[in-house]
């Protein structure tokens, strides 16, 4: 099991393999900037709430000139953990109901589970396996690897978009992202220490 | 009525996230749906909120929603016979 590709995006740079992507955007342009370079025709991403474009983005990142890239397929898995998951949407969504005479916003209501992130990067990107969102007090290599793995335990999965999608507000984010396949000749392997490297941007 | 329509248009784009997007882009009397802007169900429940909370109208069914929001124009004509605020 490899580690084909793998990302990093933070409030101020972004990597990918490794290598810093030239980006003009800080903080919350960020997102809007990468969504204008790289993936620029899925307006519905201006809707979304920042974890799911912080995920949307990385993942465009990661397999953006893969062959049959929109070719429904159900083998590969969106695995993402988080420690806050969506809460900074929540906290929005709250202040609409906050007064007396409130009026709740429905596409902000829409964002407020953990897994929607996990929907959202499937949708797009038409991918029918197993999606799942994980909320842990903070990012750790060993149980990361091993709830991944246990996903290709299913038959069916060869390959998986996963690691840490994290958004604490519009301006402050972290993703580690890495597209993990089980049949890659090339790549790093899937293990604790190359994934702690990684996220220390050592590897 | 211009001015009606010019003020919904900005209240949906802002409201929609229609990134981008200007009031000379929409067309009063394009459809909303479908073909028009291609909104989606999640956009139709903002619509209902947007015209309650700007103008006091409370739609109580969807089929009313669905009459209501097919074009700007309609829309403008609707708030202007039924508005409270």
């Amino acid at each position: 099991m490899k580690i084909r590709k793998y990302v990093r995006i933070l409030p101020g740079s972004v990597t990918v393999d490794g290598t810093p992507l030239a980006v003009d955007a800080a903080g919350a342009d960020l997102l809007a900037e990468l969504y204008r370079s790289f993936v620029k025709d899925y307006p519905k991403f201006f809707k979304m709430d920042v974890l799911c474009k912080l995920g949307v983005v990385a993942t465009e990142l990661l397999v953006m000139g893969e062959a049959d890239r929109f070719t429904p397929r159900e083998d590969r898995a969106v695995l993402l953990f988080s420690h806050s998951g969506p809460l900074c949407n929540d906290r929005n969504y709250q202040k609409t109901i906050a007064e007396d005479d409130f009026f709740p916003s429905p596409s902000l209501f829409v964002y407020t589970l953990a897994n929607i992130v996990t929907g959202e990067i499937a949708i797009r990107n038409k991918y029918e396996g197993d999606t799942t969102a994980f909320e842990l007090a903070s990012f750790e290599p060993a149980p990361f690897v091993a709830a991944v793995r246990d996903a290709f335990e299913d038959r069916v999965t060869r390959s998986a978009i996963c690691g840490w999608a994290e958004a604490v507000d519009a301006s402050h984010f972290a993703a580690v992202m890495m597209l993990v396949d089980q049949d890659a000749a090339e790549g790093l392997d899937f293990t604790p220490e190359n994934v702690e490297k990684i996220q220390s941007n050592q590897a | 009525m211009e001015e009606l329509i010019k003020n919904i248009k900005l209240q949906i784009i802002e409201a929609l996230n229609l990134e981008g997007m200007t009031p000379d882009q929409i067309d009063d009397n394009a459809p909303l749906f479908g073909d028009g802007l291609g909104l989606d169900s999640i956009d139709v429940l903002e619509l209902i909120v947007l015209i309650e909370k700007n103008y006091g109208i409370r739609l109580t069914s969807p089929a009313e929603g669905k009459k209501v929001f097919q074009s700007v124009a309609v829309m403008a004509d609707y708030v202007a016979k039924n508005r409270k605020k």
